[in-house]
C-alpha cells in the first residue's frame, strides 16, 4: 500500500501542495484530476522523490520513502514524465531496457533482456524494437515510455498524462494496457489526467485536486458531479452515464467563476 | 529462445565487433606511422628496431616515432572521450571541449605557464594549470546552464563567449610576451605532437586514463540522462553527482589531451557523432568506440601531416580539420537515420 | 546677448578655419615632396621636412638612431620601454602599443608626420585609420639582408640624413663584403640546421636566418623548402645529420644580460632533444645560440660574422665579431658595448 499523509510543498514561498493525503491499494488505478496548475505533476514528483516535500510522509508498504536510496526507490516505484525528450538517440530496445537499470550493474542479464522482450511483445512493439526511438510516431513513443515503466517491474506506477498528444485509438490502447497490467500483475497506478472521461472510465478512484488541495476523493461517479466540476473547473457540464461510467459533457464556462490564484 | 532479445544480442555483438575493428585499424595505422619518417630507415628496419636495445634505429623508433604515435593515440582517445561525456551530461549534440570553451580554458592555463615559465616542474605546472582553467570554464558553463536552463543554444552561446574570453586572454599574453614567447604561443594554437617526450606522455596518459573506469561505470547513467533528468532520477540516477563529477572528469581529460599538444580541434565534436551514426547511442559502447575513433583520426592526421609534404610538417590542427570535416559531412549526408 | 554670442562664435570658427587653411597651404608650398617605394613595393608621397616620427619597430629605431635622428621620434612601441638600458634616450617617450597592434588613437594624439611599421605588421588597417588624418604610413623592414641598403637610403632621404645614411651603408657593406668575399667561393660548406625561435621550426628560403646562413658560408639543410618558417620533425634533422646547429632565441633584453645562463639553458635543451645525441653537431658540441639582437636589423652582420667563424674557424680567424659589435654600438648607437649575445 502506498500512503501519503499531510503532504505540503512550497515553491518559492508559494504553496503548491497543501495537506495532501492519498491511499493507494494494490490492484487499483487512481487518477488525479484537476485544472492546470492544480499540482498534479508536482504531487507525482514528490512521491517519486524528484522534488522534496516540506512536510508530510510517503510510506511505501510501510517504509518511509524519504529514507530510501534512489536506486532502491526505483525498484518500488516507477515514473513516466509527461514529455518525452525531444531528442533521444537510442534504440527502442535500449530505451525500454533503461527500465531495467535499477537491476543492472554493467551487463544486462538474460532475465533483463527477456523482460524487455516480453513487454515489447505484449505492447505490440516487436516490429520497431531495433528502430531508433526518434523515428517513432508520437503514439509509439508514448507506448515505449510506458513499456519502460512496465519493464521496471515495480509495484507502483506513476504516470503523468499518459494519453496526452495521442489519437483516439492510442488513448484507448494505452489506458487499457495500464489498467490491464495493474489488474493482471497486482500493481497499483497513479495517473495524472486531463481527460475526465478517460479517467472516469479506467479509474477505481479519482482524486480531484484544486489549488494544491484535495477537493474530493472517491469513486468516479461520486467525484464527477455537476457541482464539483463547476466549482473546480469553472465549467457548466452535464453528466450522463454510459456503460456504468459517468460521462462528462462540458457545456460552457461559468461566468462568475474566479480562477483560484496559485 | 526469445526472438527480439536474440536480435538485440546480435546487435550488441556487432557493436563489439566494431570496437574490435577499430582496435585493428588503429593498430594498422600505428604500424604504418611507425614505418614512416624522414630518415632512410626502411619499413622492415623500423619494425626490427622495436626490439633493439641500442643504436640509431632504436633511437629513431623509440625516442622520436613511438612517442609521437603514442601521444597521438592518447590525445585522440581523450578528445573523443571528453566530447562524448560532454554531449551526454549536457544532453547537447553540439557540446565538445572546444565548442564549450573548455579547451580554450585549458589552453589559456597552459599558455600562461609557457609564458611565465615553470622551471624544472614546468610539465606538471602546465598540466595542473590547464586542468584548473578547464575546470573553471566548465563550472562557468554549468553555472550559466543552471541559471538559464540546459538548452542547446544557451550552452553553446556561453561556450563561445568563454572561448572568446580565454582566446583574448591568451592573445594578451602574446601581446605582452617576448618574440620567442609569441612564436611559442602562435605555434601552440596550430597544435603539434613533435614536442612531447615520454614524460609528457605519462602525465597526459594518467590524466586521460584515470577517469576512464569511472566514466565506463557510468555508461548506464549517461544513457539515462538522455531520457531526461526526471526519468533518470526516477530510475535511480544521482543526476547532480553524475553531471558534476562527469564535468570534472571530462575537464581533466580535456586538459590532459591538449596541454602538451596545443589546439587540435574538431576531434572532440565529430568522434562521438561518427561513432553514434555507426553503432548508436549506448554509452557502454559509445565511450570506448568514440575514444578509438578519435585516436584513429588524430594518428592518421598526424601521420599525413608529417608525410604528405615532408620534410615540412603540416600542423596537426590543420590536418584534423582537413580530413575530419569532409568525412563528417559525408556521413552526415549519407546517414540513414536521425542521430542528434 | 545671445545673438552676439553666436556671432562671436561664428567669427572665431571662421578665423580659425582661415588660419588652419593658411597653415596647410603654407606647409604645402614651403615643403618639398618626395616619392619613395617602401618595403611593400608601393609608392608613398612624403612631405618634407619630417619633424615627428612614430616608430613601431625596434629594427627601424636602431637605424634611426644610427642616422642621428633619434630626437625626431615622438612615439615608440611598448617593447622599447622595457629595455631602458639599450634605449636611454627613448625610454621615456610615449609608447603607442605593440609592433603588431598599436593603438591608433594614441598615434593620432601624438600627431606625427610619419609612422614606420613592418611590411606585414600591423595590417592594412593602419593605412585606413591614419592616412585620412594626414599621417603618412611607411613600411620598412630592416631585417632582410637583401633590402637593407636600399631601406637605409630611403630612410636617410626621408629624414634629411643622407650623409649619415651613407656612412652606415658604407660600414655595413664593408663588413658584409669582408665575409662575403671569403665565403662565396667556399665549396666545403657545412650542413647547418637553423632553428628559429620556436622549437622544431626551421628557417627556410625567404627567411632572414636562411640568408645569413648562406652568406656566412653554410649550407642550410632546409634550403629546398617552400615556406620560410615551417615545422619539421626532429627525425628529419637527425636524418640530415647537420654539422652545425644554430638556434635563434629572442629573450629581448640581451643588452642588460650579464650572465649567459639563459642562453646556456637554451643550448642545453637543444643538445638534450631526444635522439639528437646521434647528430654530428650535438656530438661535436657545435650547437650555437644566437640572440635576436644580432639576428635581424643592421646588426645581422654581426650575427653573420659569428656564424662565419663557427662554420669556418680557419678561414675567418681574422674576424672579431665582438669588436665589430662594440664598434657599431659605440659609433652608430652612441651607447657602450655590453651584454651577452651568443653562447658559447
Amino acid at each position: 500500500m502506498l500512503s501519503i499523509n499531510g503532504l505540503d510543498f512550497r515553491y518559492k514561498n508559494i504553496s503548491v501542495l497543501k495537506d495532501v493525503g492519498i491511499e493507494l491499494h494494490k490492484g487499483e488505478v487512481l487518477s488525479i484530476v484537476g485544472p492546470n496548475g492544480a499540482g498534479k505533476t508536482t504531487l507525482l514528483k514528490c512521491i517519486i522523490g524528484i522534488v522534496k516535500q516540506d512536510k508530510g510522509t510517503i510510506l511505501i508498504d510501510g517504509r518511509d520513502a524519504s529514507g530510501m536510496k534512489r536506486l532502491n526507490l526505483a525498484k518500488c516505484i516507477s515514473y513516466a514524465p509527461q514529455a518525452s525528450p525531444s531528442r533521444f538517440p537510442i534504440s527502442v530496445f535500449d530505451a525500454v531496457l533503461m527500465g531495467r537499470r535499477p537491476y543492472i550493474v554493467w551487463k544486462p542479464s538474460q532475465k533483463d533482456l527477456e523482460v524487455v522482450a516480453d513487454v515489447l511483445r505484449s505492447m505490440d512493439l516487436e516490429d520497431v524494437a531495433l528502430r531508433d526511438f526518434d523515428q517513432l510516431s508520437g503514439g509509439q513513443k508514448q507506448k515505449v515510455l510506458l513499456a519502460r515503466v512496465f519493464a521496471q517491474e515495480t509495484d507502483y506506477l506513476l504516470l503523468d498524462e499518459p494519453t496526452s498528444n495521442l489519437d483516439l485509438r492510442h488513448q484507448m490502447e494505452v489506458m487499457e494496457m495500464i489498467s490491464g497490467m495493474v489488474k493482471k500483475k497486482g500493481m497499483a497506478a497513479i495517473l495524472a489526467m486531463h481527460d475526465l472521461n478517460l479517467a472516469s472510465r479506467f479509474s477505481d478512484t479519482i482524486v480531484m485536486l484544486n489549488a494544491g488541495k484535495i477537493f474530493c476523493t472517491g469513486e468516479p461517479s461520486q467525484v464527477m458531479t455537476v457541482e464539483n466540476i463547476r466549482s473546480v473547473y469553472g465549467v457548466e457540464a452535464t453528466i450522463n452515464e454510459s456503460n456504468g461510467h459517468p460521462h462528462i459533457v462540458p457545456v460552457r464556462p461559468v461566468r462568475e467563476y474566479r480562477l483560484s490564484d496559485n | 529462445m526469445n526472438n527480439i532479445s536474440q536480435q538485440y544480442k546480435n546487435l550488441t555483438g556487432r557493436k563489439l565487433s566494431f570496437i574490435i575493428l577499430l582496435v585493428t585499424v588503429l593498430f594498422g595505422v600505428a604500424l604504418i606511422a611507425l614505418s614512416q619518417g624522414a630518415s632512410s630507415l626502411g619499413v622492415k628496419d623500423s619494425f626490427a628496431a622495436l626490439f633493439q636495445q641500442t643504436g640509431l634505429a632504436h633511437a629513431i623508433v623509440w625516442k622520436l616515432r613511438l612517442p609521437r604515435i603514442v601521444m597521438a593515440i592518447i590525445v585522440g582517445c581523450g578528445l573523443g572521450l571528453a566530447g562524448t561525456v560532454f554531449q551526454a551530461i549536457l544532453r547537447n549534440p553540439l557540446a565538445s571541449p572546444y565548442t564549450l570553451g573548455i579547451a580554450s580554458g585549458a589552453g589559456f592555463g597552459a599558455v600562461m605557464v609557457i609564458v611565465f615559465g615553470g622551471g624544472i616542474y614546468s610539465e606538471y605546472l602546465i598540466a595542473g594549470n590547464a586542468f584548473f582553467f578547464a575546470l573553471l570554464s566548465s563550472f562557468l558553463i554549468l553555472g550559466i546552464a543552471r541559471l538559464k536552463g540546459f538548452t542547446t543554444e544557451t550552452m553553446i552561446l556561453a561556450g563561445i563567449a568563454i572561448m572568446f574570453l580565454f582566446s583574448s586572454l591568451s592573445s594578451f599574453f602574446q601581446y605582452m610576451g617576448t618574440m620567442e614567447q609569441v612564436h611559442e604561443i602562435v605555434f601552440w594554437f596550430f597544435g603539434s605532437l613533435s614536442k612531447v617526450g615520454w614524460k609528457e606522455i605519462s602525465i597526459a596518459a594518467v590524466m586521460i586514463l584515470l577517469p576512464c573506469p569511472v566514466l565506463l561505470k557510468w555508461s548506464w547513467d549517461f544513457n539515462l540522462l538522455s531520457a531526461g533528468d526526471e526519468s533518470a532520477k526516477a530510475l535511480g540516477v544521482n543526476v547532480e553527482k553524475v553531471r558534476m563529477l562527469g564535468i570534472v572528469l571530462a575537464s581533466l581529460i580535456t586538459a590532459g589531451a591538449i596541454c602538451f599538444t596545443g589546439v587540435i580541434g574538431f576531434i572532440g565534436l565529430v568522434s562521438p557523432h561518427i561513432t553514434r551514426m555507426i553503432i548508436g547511442g549506448d554509452h557502454r559502447f559509445l565511450l570506448p568506440a568514440s575514444a578509438l575513433v578519435g585516436a584513429v583520426l588524430v594518428l592518421t592526421a598526424d601521420t599525413l601531416g608529417r608525410t604528405l609534404w615532408a620534410p615540412q610538417v603540416i600542423p596537426i590542427g590543420i590536418v584534423t580539420s582537413f580530413i575530419g570535416v569532409p568525412f563528417f559531412l559525408y556521413l552526415l549526408m549519407k546517414k540513414r537515420r536521425e542521430y542528434w | 546677448m545671445r545673438k552676439y554670442g553666436i556671432k562671436i562664435c561664428a567669427l572665431i570658427l571662421l578665423s580659425s578655419l582661415l588660419i588652419l587653411a593658411g597653415g596647410l597651404v603654407a606647409r604645402a608650398t614651403a615643403g618639398e615632396s618626395i616619392r619613395i617605394q617602401d618595403a611593400t613595393g608601393r609608392f608613398v608621397e612624403v612631405r618634407l621636412p619630417v619633424k615627428k616620427l612614430v616608430v613601431l619597430t625596434s629594427d627601424a629605431l636602431e637605424v634611426i638612431r644610427a642616422l642621428k635622428a633619434e630626437d625626431l621620434v615622438v612615439g615608440i612601441n611598448t617593447g622599447i620601454a622595457k629595455e631602458p638600458l639599450f634605449w636611454p634616450g627613448l625610454k621615456d617617450k610615449p609608447a603607442v602599443g605593440s609592433w603588431r597592434g598599436p593603438n591608433y588613437e594614441l598615434i593620432v594624439e601624438l600627431n606625427p608626420d610619419i609612422v614606420i611599421g613592418y611590411a606585414r605588421h600591423p595590417g592594412q588597417d593602419m593605412e585606413k585609420k591614419l592616412v585620412p588624418l594626414g599621417i603618412t604610413v611607411i613600411r620598412l623592414d630592416f631585417y632582410k639582408m637583401r633590402s637593407m641598403v636600399k631601406e637605409i637610403e630611403i630612410l636617410g632621404r626621408i629624414l634629411g640624413k643622407e650623409q649619415e645614411a651613407r656612412q652606415l651603408i658604407c660600414w655595413y657593406q664593408e663588413k658584409l663584403n669582408l665575409v662575403e668575399r671569403e665565403s662565396m667561393p667556399l665549396r666545403n660548406r657545412p650542413d647547418v640546421y637553423v632553428e628559429s625561435y620556436s622549437k622544431y621550426h626551421t628557417a627556410g628560403p625567404g627567411s632572414g636566418g636562411h640568408e645569413m646562413c648562406v652568406l656566412a658560408g653554410g649550407h642550410n639543410i632546409a634550403s629546398n623548402f617552400s615556406i620560410p618558417y615551417p615545422e619539421i620533425t626532429p627525425e628529419w634533422v637527425l636524418a640530415k645529420n647537420p654539422q652545425v646547429i644554430i638556434k635563434a632565441t629572442a629573450f629581448g633584453n640581451c643588452y642588460a644580460m650579464i650572465d649567459p645562463d639563459p642562453l646556456k639553458s637554451v643550448r642545453d635543451k637543444i643538445m638534450a632533444c631526444p635522439a639528437w645525441d646521434n647528430i654530428r653537431a650535438v656530438r661535436d658540441g657545435k650547437v650555437y645560440v644566437l640572440s635576436s639582437d644580432i639576428w635581424t636589423g643592421p646588426r645581422a652582420i654581426i650575427g653573420i660574422s659569428y656564424m662565419a667563424k663557427w662554420f669556418h674557424p680557419e678561414v675567418f680567424n681574422f674576424l672579431d665579431p665582438e669588436k665589430l659589435h662594440r664598434e657599431y654600438l659605440e659609433k652608430f648607437q652612441g651607447i657602450k658595448y655590453q651584454g651577452v649575445y651568443v653562447y658559447p
